[in-house]
């Protein structure tokens, strides 16, 4: 009798086992972050607080760096807008009124990891700024991640620098792209995938997003070529080292693309 | 020490963890984990079934407060808490096996606990490593990386081994 209900227990045991190590491989495998960011609304408030304390303690002992990123990126956007409004100058009045391809919403970063399989942000923007899940985050110097669950004030994103992303990229000198993705080692590194054996890569080439996604802008510097091998013969893979630094990130900017839901609604159309 | 000197140390204990786990950036090759000494700190002679359950329940309670993937840590604990019982009898081998029964370091001595701790940490990190960087780090990496935080792991929770004993 013992016996039995020993092996009862055991058993029984065994089978809560199974039911507890499937369950929690389930979670993993729905990749469970994002669903946590929603169900834990409290929680996350109040971890977003902390993070947003902690964060300027760590902000303000990186002014100098931060100020110096800035004026340099500001610099670089006058001069870009000088260039528009010349050429703006040229067009015809009509023009000046067509709808901007992507607009922007600035955000601050109160949680940045780097050093995980799965890494992600939380900045300091949510669904009252106007942040929806499935929008593209973007520096001047290279994608960030998508978003991928928001509060109130704040919004959960999705690194690149992740198991699974991809940013669609294409080579500055030959217009050659393919899928770019992160090989999981160091935070400065990503992998160009699929660019023909016929395309030569020389090292410092620049990588630019390729604008054939709905999500993020065409032409955003990404890095430069580092090195390149052939892959399985027919393609080569192209080491990228990253121009964004993502252990330094502070600002970022959240990217909408306005003509989203009429390509959404082409592809719809096609049977 | 009391029960609720327990239950107050094995809360502390499991703030500290949260703090490490979306604090402390060791970089990519090391982390620190007190769960398997957590898993330790459970009564010895409750039934596999509640050891596994809570076990669960505190892994995915650090995957929801922490910064992380949902589920790695319940896994991993669930994974470490299994086969407890089993260890301490290859491991440490004492008669001892009161309802309410906490295995500690002045119990059966720095060495033999040590050891039990090691294999538990040893089991959580390879099941939490695993999940985590298969097929997507080299077999190279997973192996440093589990090593580097065993030992790492192991000497936290053996910290913590020696402060629970001297408030006891």
């Amino acid at each position: 009798m013992n016996s039995r209900s020993g092996l009862l227990s055991t058993l029984s045991a065994f089978l809560l086992f199974l039911v507890l190590a499937s369950l929690s491989i389930l979670l993993v495998v729905e990749n469970g972050v994002v669903q946590r960011f929603r169900i834990m609304g409290t929680v996350r408030d109040i971890q977003a607080w902390g993070w947003t304390r902690t964060n300027s303690i760590a902000t303000y002992f990186n002014f100098r760096t931060e100020n110096e990123r800035l004026v340099a990126e500001n610099l670089r956007l006058q001069q870009q807008l000088a260039r528009y409004q010349a050429a703006e100058r040229e067009l015809d009045s009509a023009a000046r009124y067509v709808e901007p391809d992507f607009s922007y919403i600035s955000a601050a970063i109160i949680k940045n990891t780097v050093d995980r399989q799965h890494n992600h942000l939380v900045i300091d923007r949510g669904r009252e700024e106007g942040v929806e899940p499935g929008l593209g985050v973007v520096t001047a110097n290279g994608v960030i991640g998508i978003v991928g669950a928001v509060g109130d004030h704040y919004a959960y994103v999705i690194s690149i620098l992740g198991a699974g992303q991809t940013v669609s990229a294409k080579l500055a000198a030959s217009g050659a792209f393919g899928p770019m993705t992160w090989p999981g080692s160091r935070p400065d590194r990503m992998i160009l995938h699929e660019i023909p054996v016929h395309i030569q890569a020389a090292e410092g080439d620049t990588v630019l997003t390729s604008g054939y996604s709905t999500i993020y802008p065409p032409d955003i510097p990404l890095g430069s070529v580092v090195s390149a091998k052939v892959s399985q013969g027919s393609s080569q893979e192209l080491t990228i080292a990253l121009f964004e630094d993502f252990r330094t990130l502070h600002t970022v900017y959240v990217v909408r693309n306005n003509h989203q839901a009429e390509i959404e609604e082409l592809y719809e159309q096609v049977p | 020490m009391s029960k609720s000197h327990n239950i107050l140390f094995f809360i502390l204990v499991f703030l500290l963890q949260l703090g490490v786990s979306n604090y402390l950036n060791l970089g990519p090759w090391v982390m620190v984990t007190m769960v398997p000494f957590l898993i330790l700190q459970l009564p010895l002679p409750r039934s596999p079934h509640v050891v596994m359950l809570s076990a669960f329940g505190l892994g995915l309670l650090l995957d929801l407060l922490s910064a992380g993937v949902l589920g790695l840590n319940a896994f991993a604990a669930v994974m470490a808490a299994a086969p407890r019982k089993i260890l301490y009898r290859l491991l440490v081998n004492n008669d001892r096996q009161d309802a309410t029964w906490i295995p500690l370091l002045r119990d059966f001595g720095t060495i033999k606990y040590g050891k039990y701790l090691f294999a538990l940490t040893a089991i959580y990190l390879a099941a939490f490593i695993l999940l985590d960087c298969v097929s997507v780090r080299p077999l190279g990496f997973i192996l440093v990386k589990w090593v580097v935080s065993t030992f790492a792991s192991t000497a936290a929770g053996l910290l913590l081994a020696f402060a629970f004993q001297r408030r006891s």
